[in-house]
Parts: structure tokens; C-alpha cells; sequence
């Protein structure tokens, strides 16, 4: 029996449709923890909505189509009148299919558009980051947790001092050093500008998780099961991967899915500060630019906040339900 | 003189109200170019050498109360000597540096007049026109009740020789001035210092020290003499470079800025360069002496670097304190819409006199054809809209490179139906064919941390690519945009920049800008890399020829370069709208500075 069992136990953990059949069915802790998850209303409610936008990212050019709208072609000329204002759709003028989402002031550029693709910009950028800094927080966190002496110290070392770099100076300050390098080459600097902040995020988001989990093997290590595995001469790596990662995807779990929507508010406080993403929409740039008109045109402004809003609170309610379910002591 | 905006996509640029401009036609397309500027418009033309204070102050004037001016800008240096930027040189001319001469508005006109200040008059020149005298009137003051002296006046003229410590001045002193070029200012007076000094050459004979007889004192009288004619000399008496420094007061010049010496209404009573300034009554100022300045509020409260959005939406307000606060900032589009709709009197609307130009590098971009080429390819309309100008009020279409109300301005259109707003690919296309570049590549930059700037390149990209060009935005960022574009070996090949007019004439356009001695420079003084040798003998022709003739042939000169080189992309005319309290009177547009003039603000 491993660890988890114990620790592991569902409101009624010995459920079986035929307890007379003689047959004990045996059921992994993750089993129960996505039984109690998909019994939670408001867990699949937002697991729904995140869906949604999950679609609303991959299939953005699709529904550019469908909409009829285009991105980034709005012509200031043709699109806006003498006071830069849209000709077609909100403020001035009723709903219109043209333009669902209205047109953007200035430079006429469909809003939709822009909203949609700012979906797919904030999803890329939180998912890849958040799991490229899970990698790396759950394999430090295991070396540093396993290995007692230097090893595990210079891990914390490290740790320590990733904690103390302050994430919104460093953020601000590579953005100039990648207009330096690519400056002539507007392409590559858009793409440059995307991974730079990638790997940002990925780097202020692993510490967090790599403590934890250096705490959760520091107490594990000790067991009856690693010793056994460790006399029988199980290769190390094994011992982590193998024995050890099992036991810790609870923690796991639960800090990716409450990191995620951190990531994207990031991503978006980031483009609002003008160092996030250039050269593709964001809907951080949009709050930016929507804010100066907000008087006037408040749904300008309103369209990316609720999209942050609703989907950073859906990942929230998510992870909250998914920590409520992989912990055995909280019962709703 | 500069824009005093460093950030141009962004911001206004301020152009002549057309009369018929706010009517809100389908994107201002229609006017032609010129003819129809509002009458009167014509920048500070007009000179009274008689002008006497004191000044009137207007009967709904309520004595009292502080004026706080935000903007989203704030001033790079003022100093007296190196107040060089419309904002500051607004602020010091206006309030608290009294130079020779001013200029003064006049209501029935709607002009700047040029009057005498500390002068008497507006100046006497000799004979040859190298010697000009002005005689000071007696009995001015500084703010701690010393008489000043006409030594004070020599000082200051002096100091504006040190171009390399106080840097960023105007420089027509070592153009115009006796030995202008070899005197380096009162302080670098040892070899050693004057080795220090950039392109150090030991043969041109430099030197510095006081000891300088391109000006002297003489009683009251300041005599100043000039190595060539420079008949405009009374306009530019007008910039603080012309106010008197007490030398005793500056021990440290580059700490000057904190404290200068007040001699007109308001003195400093604290200054947070980049932040704000708040400025006082000075006791000492005599109205009767000053006929272009009152001293009806109590305090100037200027605050610098303020968020655009927030300023606009406590003025729009106009509630409380708010009343009492106005901004010399172009209105942006939202703000414009809701004053006009609802407070029309708190939007004052005006001219400036400044062009904004692209600016071919002609190291580069050789050929002629190319250049008349992105003339037509320019996306005019939608770069200005895309940066959130307003056609018609914060900008517009340009034709000549002299901005409407320059004397001597002669209207064209070059190339040949170019009415400063067409875009027509096809004709570039041509053009580009006929050159045999086709996919040409211009580079220009943009800011890439400024949604405007980004969205203007866009549009920039999209015409110039329709019209057969290859574009390629380069980055920069706001910090570094205008170190990037003054930077001779940046990889760019278009430039973008304003020029505005020191005084109404071309006297302060072509030699500042496009002459071949500047050309290939650090800093790019010349910033097209305009040398031609026919250009520049031209140029020094027209600084022979008098006074009364120059204004006209410099309007010539502007048409002939155009047509001849095809030197500047015209992009625009600059105009000013900006927004004010309810509670502010006097407030008008100086078309001089494209300024609000505060000389003659009150409260009411």
C-alpha cells in the first residue's frame, strides 16, 4: 500500500455498486479525485467555460471567417470619421453584424477580431509558461528534495534568489535590450518579444512549486516504500519518477491549475505596460488603448476585461474545485 | 525652434484651423490645401516698436487665485540660455525671463506682435547692418530688487556661446556673431578647458574667457555686432538667450535651471525638473515698464508628466479646483468630441507654426524619382488618424514646406497635384518604375513601446507596400526614439520630424535646417543630409540681400528646393486644440510658439 491510499479517502471511499460480488474494486486516488471533481457543479460549469475560450484560441481564424471580420485590416481612412470615430457599429451608431464587437477609434480595426485573437495570444503564452515552469519547479523541487547535502543547497540557493529578483523590473527591463538586438527585423523582434516573455513567465513561476514539492519529497524520502526501493537498488531517477512523482501529483495539479489564470493576468498587466507581446493582438494592448476613450466608448474597453475577467475566474473556481478534490480532508 | 514634444506620433501638432475645418465632413478629405486658413493667421508678422506698458488687465479678471497648467510633457531644461522647446521657451518668455524684445497678442488680429521688453524699442541697426544697439530702459529690476544692467544683458548673450555645456540652445549666434564660431563662451577661458571641448580643432582659433567684443555694455546700451547681416536680429532679441544673467548667480551654470533670475511678472518658487514648477509674484516687476505682461493671478502652478487621460478628464470636468487648471497638450480625439459638444468656450483652437516632415536621407535614398515616389505612396490620411491626430484641428495637409503665415510664403504643389493629403499608389508605382527601383526599401523608425506609433507604422507599412515599396519598420522605443533619429548611422533611410518657425520668416527654416555645411554631422543638425552646392550659394545670396527682401525670397527658395531636389515629404501642418477650466481667462493661442500665451492669463 502506498502512501496516498492512506492519506487518500474519498467522502465514502469503499463505494461499490456489488460490495457482495467479493471482488474488491480497487480504485486509483486520482480516480477519486476526478469522481469527486466531476460530481462538482460549479467545477464543471467552469471547466466549460475555460473550454470555450480554450476553442475560442485554437479556432480564432475560423471564427474570423465566420464573423466575416478580419484582423488588424481596418483602414483609418474608410473606417472612421472626422472625429477618428467608427463609421459603422458602437458609439455612434446601432449593433451591427459588420462589426459585432464594433470598430477600434483611430485606426478602425475590428474588435472581435482582436478579441479573439487576444484569446489565443493569452492562452498560448499562460499554457506554454505555466507548464514549461511546472517542468521545472516538480523536476528541481524532486532533485533538490532527494538529494540531502550540496545538491539540495545550491537548488535552494537558487530558489532564493529567483525569489528576490523583482519579476516586473526584470520584465521592463529586457524589452529595450530585445529592441536593440532586433531592431531591424520587425518579424523576428514579434517573435522574439513572444518568447522573451514565455520565458519570463516560465522563470518567476517555477519557485513557488519547487519549494513545495522539495518539502514533499523531504518528508517522503524517509518512508518504508523509498527505503525498500532504494535497498532493492532501484536506479535514482527511478526513485523519482517512479516512486516518488506519483505521490505528489495532487500538489501538482493544484498549482498548475491555480497558476495558469495568474499567468494570464500577468500576461495582460504585462501588454498594458507596453513590454508584453508586440505585433499581435493582446488584450492587455487593447485595455491600453481602450482607456482614453472609455467615456465615450466604454464597450472599447469593457470587451477585453470581461474576457480577462471571466476566464481568470473560471481557472480560479477550477482550481479551487480540483485542490477541494485531490485534498482528502475537504468535504463540500 | 523644436516641438516641444519628444514623443510625435503621439501627439498634436498644430496646425492652422481651417474655418471651415470642425464641421465633421467624411475625414476632412476635401479641403484644398491653403487658401482658406483663418484670416489673420499669419505668425507674428506684425512689429510695433512703440508698444508702451502697462498692459491692461481685462475688466472680468478676478485679482488672485493660482493657475495650475498640466501636461503630459514636461520641459527638458529652463535655462534661460537653453530654452530652445515651444513649451518652455512659452513658459520662461511669457512669465518669468524678460529678453530685448516680445511678442504681445493682439486681439482684432489674432496675431503676435513683436514689441520692445527691456528695449526701448525694437532695436537700431547700423548702416552695413553688423552693428545693432538697443538701449535698455531704466529702473527694471530682478526678483531681489537689484537693478539689472546692461552687463547682465552682455552676460547672458555671452553664455549662449557655450553651446557644448549648455547644450540644446539656439545657435544663430555662432552663425551671425562676430568670431561666432571661434568664441566659445565665458567658460571654457584656458586652453585646457577648450581642448576638452568636442571636435577640438587647434587651428580655428578658439577661444573663450569675457573677454568677447562681438558684445559690449555701453551705459544702458547693449551693442551687438554681427560677422554677416542678420536683419531678423529683432525677433530673435525675443528668446530668453536676450535676458539679462547676473554673473554673480552663476557660480555653476548647469545648476542655473533651479533658480533663474526673475525679471518679468513671476519668479520661481520651486522647480522639480520633470516634475513641476510653481511660480510666485515677483514684487519687483513694474507693469508700466512691460507692455506685453500682466500680473493678475497670484501663482503658476505648472505640473509635468501627468497621464494624459486623467488631466483631460479633471479639466473636461471642470469642477472644484479644476476650474482653475488648463493643459497646453492637443486635445485627443474622445476629449475633442465631448468639449465641442459641451463646453465649446473651454476649447481653444489655433495655429502653429511648425511642419512636420518625413525627411529622405539623400546619402540614401539617391535618386529623386524614389523620393517624389513616397510622396505619393505615404498613406497621408490613416498615418494621422492611425496616431490619433485629428484631421483638420491637431493637424493639416501641407503643401509648401513654410508653414501658412510665414511672411514671404509661396504656395505650390510639388510634385505637380500633390495637395499634402493625396495617397495614389499607382503614381509612385511609376515613378518607382521609371527610376528602376522597384521594391525599394525604405526604413524608418517607430516607437514600438507606443500603440499610436505602432499603429501609424502599420498603416505606413500597408501604402508603401501597395505602392511597390519594400517597408521596414525599425524599432525603437520612447526613451530612445529621438536619440535614434538625430543618430547619423542609424539604419533608417526615412526620417520624421517637426521644424517650427523661430520667427515668421524662412531666415529660420532653410539655414537651420538644409544647409550643405551641416550635412553628415553627429546629431544630424542637417536632417536630410541636404548638400548641394547650388542650394547653399543660394542661401548665403538670400543672407546678403535686405531686410525688406528676404522673406520673399526665401517663399522662392522653399518652392525651388522642393522642385529642384524634392528634399521633405510634407506631412502635415501642426495645429494646436487644447482644453481649459471654465475659470481661465486670457487664455488665446500664441501662433507664434503654438503656445497658449500666458502672459496674459487671469482668472475670473
Amino acid at each position: 500500500m502506498t502512501v496516498s491510499e492512506v492519506l487518500i479517502q474519498g467522502p465514502d471511499p469503499e463505494i461499490n455498486p456489488e460490495p457482495r460480488s467479493g471482488e474488491v474494486a480497487g480504485r486509483s486516488p486520482m480516480r477519486i479525485a476526478m469522481d469527486r471533481l466531476l460530481s462538482d457543479r460549479v467545477a464543471m460549469i467552469c471547466a466549460g467555460i475555460v473550454l470555450l475560450f480554450v476553442l475560442i484560441a485554437i479556432f480564432a481564424p475560423l471564427l474570423c471567417k465566420l464573423f466575416g471580420v478580419e484582423v488588424r485590416a481596418g483602414d483609418p481612412v474608410t473606417d472612421t470619421d472626422s472625429f477618428n470615430y467608427p463609421v459603422i457599429g458602437p458609439p455612434n451608431y446601432g449593433f451591427t453584424w459588420e462589426a459585432p464587437l464594433g470598430l477600434e477609434p483611430n485606426s478602425g480595426n475590428d474588435l472581435l477580431a482582436e478579441w479573439f485573437y487576444g484569446a489565443r495570444t493569452s492562452l498560448l503564452v499562460a499554457t506554454i509558461a505555466t507548464v514549461v515552469s511546472t517542468i521545472a519547479g516538480v523536476v528541481l523541487g524532486l532533485i533538490a528534495g532527494y538529494s540531502r547535502g550540496w545538491g539540495d543547497r545550491v537548488i535552494t540557493f537558487v530558489i532564493d534568489l529567483f525569489l528576490t529578483l523583482p519579476f516586473l523590473l526584470v520584465a521592463i527591463a529586457i524589452s529595450p535590450m530585445l529592441v536593440e538586438r532586433w531592431r531591424e527585423n520587425p518579424t523576428m523582434l514579434d517573435n522574439a518579444s513572444l518568447i522573451a516573455l514565455i520565458v519570463i513567465l516560465s522563470i518567476f513561476g517555477w519557485m513557488g512549486l519547487a519549494r513545495l514539492i522539495r518539502g514533499e519529497v523531504i518528508s517522503l524520502r524517509e518512508r518504508e516504500f523509498i527505503e525498500a526501493a532504494h535497498v532493492l537498488g532501484m536506479p535514482t531517477y527511478r526513485i523519482l519518477f517512479k516512486e516518488l512523482l506519483p505521490n505528489l501529483v495532487a500538489p501538482i495539479v493544484v498549482s498548475f491549475s491555480l497558476s495558469l489564470p495568474a499567468t494570464i493576468a500577468a500576461e495582460a498587466t504585462l501588454a498594458y505596460l507596453g513590454v508584453g507581446v508586440t505585433g499581435r493582438p493582446s488584450w492587455g494592448q487593447t485595455i491600453l488603448r481602450a482607456q482614453n476613450w472609455f467615456d465615450e466608448y466604454p464597450l472599447f474597453l469593457y470587451a477585453p476585461i470581461v474576457g480577462i475577467v471571466v476566464l481568470v475566474f473560471a481557472l480560479n473556481l477550477l482550481g479551487d474545485a480540483i485542490r477541494d478534490a485531490f485534498d482528502p480532508k475537504s468535504f463540500r | 525652434m523644436r516641438l516641444k514634444r519628444t514623443v510625435i506620433a503621439a501627439s498634436a501638432i498644430a496646425a492652422l484651423t481651417l474655418t471651415a475645418a470642425c464641421g465633421g465632413g467624411g475625414g476632412g478629405g476635401e479641403d484644398p490645401a491653403g487658401g482658406d486658413f483663418k484670416a489673420g493667421g499669419g505668425a507674428g508678422a506684425g512689429k510695433d516698436a512703440t508698444a508702451e506698458g502697462p498692459l491692461e488687465i481685462p475688466s472680468d479678471a478676478k485679482k488672485g487665485g493660482t493657475i495650475t497648467v498640466l501636461s503630459n510633457n514636461a520641459p527638458h531644461t529652463l535655462d534661460p540660455t537653453r530654452t530652445y522647446y515651444t513649451d518652455s521657451g512659452a513658459i520662461m518668455s511669457g512669465l518669468v525671463t524678460r529678453s530685448l524684445t516680445q511678442y504681445v497678442y493682439d486681439e482684432e488680429s489674432g496675431d503676435s506682435v513683436l514689441v520692445p521688453d527691456l528695449a526701448t524699442d525694437l532695436g537700431q541697426v547700423s548702416e552695413d547692418g553688423l552693428t545693432w544697439t538697443f538701449e535698455l530702459k531704466d529702473g527694471i529690476k530682478y526678483e531681489d530688487g537689484t537693478e539689472i544692467t546692461a552687463e547682465d544683458v552682455v552676460y547672458g548673450i555671452k553664455r549662449s556661446f557655450a553651446i557644448d555645456t549648455l547644450t540644446d540652445g539656439p545657435t544663430y549666434q555662432t552663425t551671425f556673431f562676430k568670431d561666432g564660431q571661434k568664441y566659445k563662451g565665458p567658460f571654457a577661458d584656458t586652453d585646457a578647458e577648450l581642448k576638452k571641448l568636442p571636435d577640438y580643432d587647434a587651428s580655428a582659433g578658439w577661444y573663450g574667457g569675457e573677454d568677447y567684443d562681438g558684445v559690449e555694455a555701453d551705459g544702458n546700451k547693449v551693442i551687438i555686432h554681427l560677422a554677416q547681416p542678420f536683419p531678423e536680429l529683432d525677433y530673435y532679441a525675443s528668446f530668453p538667450v536676450f535676458s539679462p544673467i547676473p554673473k554673480a548667480k552663476d557660480k555653476d551654470p548647469l545648476a542655473y535651471e533651479s533658480h533663474p533670475m526673475a525679471t518679468g511678472p513671476y519668479k520661481f518658487e520651486s522647480y522639480k525638473p520633470g516634475n513641476s514648477l510653481k511660480l510666485v509674484k515677483n514684487e519687483h516687476w513694474d507693469p508700466d515698464t512691460d507692455p506685453g505682461r500682466f500680473q493678475a493671478a497670484d501663482a503658476f502652478d505648472f505640473k509635468f508628466a501627468q497621464d494624459t487621460a486623467k488631466l483631460e478628464n479633471q479639466i473636461l470636468g471642470d469642477k472644484g479646483a479644476a476650474q482653475a487648471m488648463m493643459t497646453y497638450d492637443d486635445v485627443t480625439p474622445p476629449t475633442y468630441k465631448s468639449i465641442k459638444e459641451n463646453a465649446p468656450d473651454n476649447l481653444i483652437e489655433g495655429t502653429s507654426p511648425c511642419t512636420y516632415m518625413y525627411r529622405p536621407d539623400q546619402t540614401k535614398i539617391k535618386d529623386k524619382l524614389v523620393r517624389e515616389a513616397i510622396s505619393w505612396a505615404y498613406p497621408y490620411q490613416a498615418a494621422w488618424k492611425a496616431s490619433g491626430e485629428i484631421v483638420g484641428v491637431t493637424i493639416q495637409p501641407g503643401t509648401s514646406l513654410l508653414p501658412p503665415g510665414t511672411a514671404g510664403r509661396v504656395e505650390y504643389q510639388y510634385p505637380e497635384g500633390q495637395d499634402g493629403q493625396t495617397t495614389d499608389p499607382e503614381k509612385a508605382k511609376a515613378l518607382l518604375k521609371e527610376a528602376g527601383a522597384e521594391g525599394f526599401e525604405l526604413k524608418w523608425h517607430y516607437q514600438r513601446d507606443d500603440e499610436q506609433s505602432v499603429a501609424k507604422s502599420d498603416q505606413m507599412v500597408k501604402g508603401f507596400e501597395a505602392a511597390g515599396f519594400k517597408a521596414t519598420p525599425v524599432a525603437s522605443t520612447d526613451e530612445t526614439y529621438r536619440d535614434d533619429e538625430s543618430n547619423l548611422d542609424a539604419p533608417v533611410n526615412l526620417r520624421y520630424g517637426g521644424w517650427c518657425s523661430d520667427w515668421p520668416s524662412g531666415g529660420s527654416w532653410f539655414p537651420a535646417q538644409w544647409i550643405g555645411s551641416n550635412a553628415n554631422k553627429a546629431g544630424m543638425p542637417n536632417p536630410t543630409n541636404f548638400k548641394e552646392a547650388d542650394a547653399d550659394a543660394k542661401q548665403a545670396e538670400i543672407l546678403k540681400m535686405d531686410a525688406d527682401e528676404v522673406p520673399a525670397a526665401w517663399g522662392e527658395f522653399d518652392k525651388w528646393m522642393q522642385e529642384t531636389y524634392m528634399v521633405e515629404i510634407n506631412a502635415g501642418y501642426d495645429a494646436n486644440a487644447f482644453i481649459k477650466g471654465s475659470q481661465i481667462g486670457g487664455v488665446v493661442n500664441d501662433p507664434v510658439k503654438g503656445m497658449p500665451s500666458f502672459s496674459i492669463m487671469y482668472l475670473k
